[in-house]
């Protein structure tokens, strides 16, 4: 079995809205495999059809070699879940809510385990409300593992934590990883799918926009770095207009962000740099601050969708 | 579904204050009609029952009827004989308290005291001190009216000479188990204490799991759901029968109310009076959106239920069309049951007819609640 999870023409339609317009892809067996798009990009709603929540419209999915739609049991046996904003049952410590979760399965990893694994061990007997905000989301990754899965569905496994609880539980992910358990996550965080996914799949309005290895993408680009220049004054209209000639700018062009800095998406070549430097000199207007930064997952996603990235609502 | 059970029951102990609640409301009913006394208040019921009028008949009617604590009803005529049987059946039943059946010739009235045929007295044994006062005062009305002495106004006091009509009176304890009206109001309470835990609480609980997704993780298990709803209804069984046994046991030790028929049937009754209502509260989780809106919901539901079907008050009591209203309400067969069981003392079976609609409202709630529930 090659892949963890084999996606073919899904749809998923409420009414006239098509909150997955269908879209194909496959995770490979071992790998952490990122879905990236804002908020109603339709990545939960993937997710949840590949965890047999909800039924497609159109299209199928098959999951560790199982057709979802014939064999949904057997997949839930198999593969772990952590939802989106999900809670458990209050009244109950962490370790009973994992004894029972256990007894759903036809295997389980003791209570104990998991929440050594999960460096919760000290908060075995206390309730799920009495966690940080970080403790119950690495909680929730320990409860995904509780079958001993074949494959972990984490929905925004990240979201609303400090930087540091977002760092903690990516060395989590990536422990589970070195247990070859293939990991499916979603995020809105650019630097999470860079740092944490083999490879990344961009949803944007229901649609898949591309999948590819993080540094892949970034590489699809014909953009080597960004250049973000401060001046003195602002460049008239016409000298703005100037570089669209001249210099050869990615998708956005020049733009003005603060009056006096403008923003340059620049081609990996050794002259492009010295010719728009040259070309600002020539303005008349004095350099008062550069900077400049590699492409990142963020110019990718602005070139494909058109749209920025939000982190909130 | 073991492990869900006592998951379950688990939670729902530590919940201590939606559990203290839960008891603690019906317990206020228990208290405050378990401090009345309702059966100080009014009249005991006497008939009188005669073969055919004469003067000593109308003496005795018209003296006990100037007892002001005294219903008085007179039975004159042919039909004696079924009018003695039938008496003797409503002072059994609780539902007479006093029968006075005067002997078909009650004698010359001006002969010798001890040729006439005594008088015969049957009443209901329990309320002592009610019976002497009673007799007391029979005795003396049965001698005045055979002696020709003007009788009505003696009453009650003129008990100052009791051996007078000793010849006169033959009276006849009957054993009746006395059922006081907090005796049927505590099994009101039980039948409501169950009915308002457990629509609420399986409202509010799964409206809550609702909100928080933990019904949809349950989804993402291979467990079957039907297990887990097993578990919760069976949770809530275990809760109902505490419940129940506790209202009793606080009536009976601590208000000295009466039970008694069999505790196994009230408990059987208890088990599919809640399956019931556990099913609307089911129905309610899934027409509303949150958990105080389910709460709301269960208490509207609730509490006109408690009053319309009887649980304070003879639905007979209600004006217009609504005592048909209240028989269409699940609580009142469950009412009936456990008032027939744990108070007349009657067997299960005869109450097979509260229970056959009992059965189908478990499965019409059922089938409703299994089609609007709701998951998300």
């Amino acid at each position: 079995m090659e892949y963890a999870v084999q996606v073919e023409n899904l749809v998923k339609r409420y009414g006239s809205f098509n909150a997955v317009d269908d879209i194909s892809f496959d995770v490979q067996q071992g790998e952490i495999f990122g879905i990236l798009g804002p908020n109603g990009a339709g990545k939960t709603t993937t997710l949840e059809i590949t965890e047999g929540l909800l039924k497609p419209t159109g299209g199928s999915v098959t999951v560790l070699g199982m057709d979802l739609a014939r064999n949904a049991k057997q997949v839930k046996s198999r593969i772990g879940v952590q939802l989106q904003s999900a809670a458990y049952f209050d009244y109950l410590s962490l370790r009973e809510i994992l004894g029972l979760l256990g007894t759903f399965y036809p295997r389980a990893t003791p209570a104990k385990d998991l929440l050594q694994q999960v460096d919760l061990v000290d908060q075995a007997g206390m309730r799920l409300r009495q966690l940080s905000g970080g403790q119950k989301q690495r909680f929730t990754v320990a409860a995904s593992l509780v079958n001993q899965p074949d494959l972990v569905i984490l929905d925004e496994p990240t979201t609303g934590l400090d930087p540091q609880a977002r760092r903690s539980l990516w060395s989590l992910i990536r422990q589970i990883h070195e247990q070859n358990i293939t990991i499916v996550l979603t995020t809105h965080y650019m630097e999470e799918a860079q740092t944490l996914c083999q490879r990344l799949a961009i949803m944007d309005q229901g649609r898949l926009v591309a999948v590819d290895t993080p540094a892949n993408l970034v590489g699809r680009l014909d953009v080597g770095y960004n250049v973000k220049v401060v001046l003195s004054r602002p460049l008239s209209a016409e000298q703005a207009a100037a570089f669209n000639g001249k210099v050869k700018l990615a998708e956005a062009h020049s733009e003005s962000l603060n009056g006096t800095t403008y923003l340059f998406r620049l081609e990996n070549t050794s002259t492009m740099l010295a010719g728009v430097l040259e070309q600002l000199e020539q303005t008349g207007s004095a350099l008062e601050h550069l900077d400049i930064t590699p492409v990142t997952l963020e110019d990718v996603f602005l070139t494909l969708t058109g749209n920025e990235l939000r982190e909130e609502h | 579904m073991i492990a869900l059970f006592w998951a379950n029951l688990k939670m729902m102990v530590r919940n201590r204050q939606a559990t203290f609640w839960a008891l603690f409301f019906p317990l206020i009913f228990v208290v405050v009609f378990g401090l009345f006394d309702f059966d100080g208040l009014g009249s005991s019921r006497v008939a009188i029952v005669a073969e055919a009028d004469s003067p000593v008949v109308s003496q005795v009617i018209g003296g006990l009827a100037a007892i002001h604590a005294l219903d008085v009803r007179e039975e004159v005529g042919p039909a004696f004989p079924l009018n003695v049987a039938n008496g003797r059946l409503q002072v059994e039943q609780g539902d007479l308290d006093y029968l006075l059946v005067l002997p078909p010739d009650p004698g010359p009235s001006d002969g010798e005291q001890s040729t006439r045929t005594p008088a015969t007295l049957v009443y209901a044994s329990g309320d002592r001190g009610r019976n002497q006062l009673v007799i007391g005062a029979v005795r003396d009305i049965l001698a005045q009216a055979g002696s020709g002495a003007p009788a009505g106004s003696s009453a009650m006091d003129s008990q100052a000479s009791p051996g007078t009509g000793d010849g006169l009176l033959h009276s006849e304890a009957v054993e009746v188990s006395q059922v006081s009206y907090f005796d049927q109001v505590l099994m009101g309470l039980v039948a409501m204490g169950i009915m308002t835990n457990a629509i609420i609480s399986i409202s509010v609980r799964i409206s809550n799991y609702r909100n928080l997704s933990i019904l949809k993780r349950l989804l993402v298990t291979p467990l079957p759901i039907w297990k887990y709803f097993v578990g919760e209804v069976g949770a809530h069984l275990m809760v109902a029968l505490v419940q129940a046994a506790i209202i009793m046991s606080v009536g009976v030790l601590v208000f000295g109310a009466k039970i008694h028929g069999n505790l196994a049937w009230i408990l059987v009754i208890v088990v599919l009076g809640s399956l019931v209502f556990l099913n609307i509260g089911f129905i309610v989780s899934g027409w509303t959106n949150n958990p105080a809106a389910a709460s709301g919901m269960g208490n509207a539901i609730a509490l006109p239920m408690m009053f319309f079907a009887g649980t304070f008050f003879p639905t007979a009591a209600l004006p217009w069309v609504l005592p048909y209203v209240a028989e269409a309400l699940p609580l009142t067969p469950m009412l009936v049951a456990l008032r027939d069981v744990a108070n007349a003392g009657e067997p299960l079976w005869n109450t097979w007819p509260q229970l056959a609609i009992l059965g189908g409202w478990v499965l019409a709630t059922g089938a409703v609640a299994t089609k609007v529930f709701r998951f998300n």
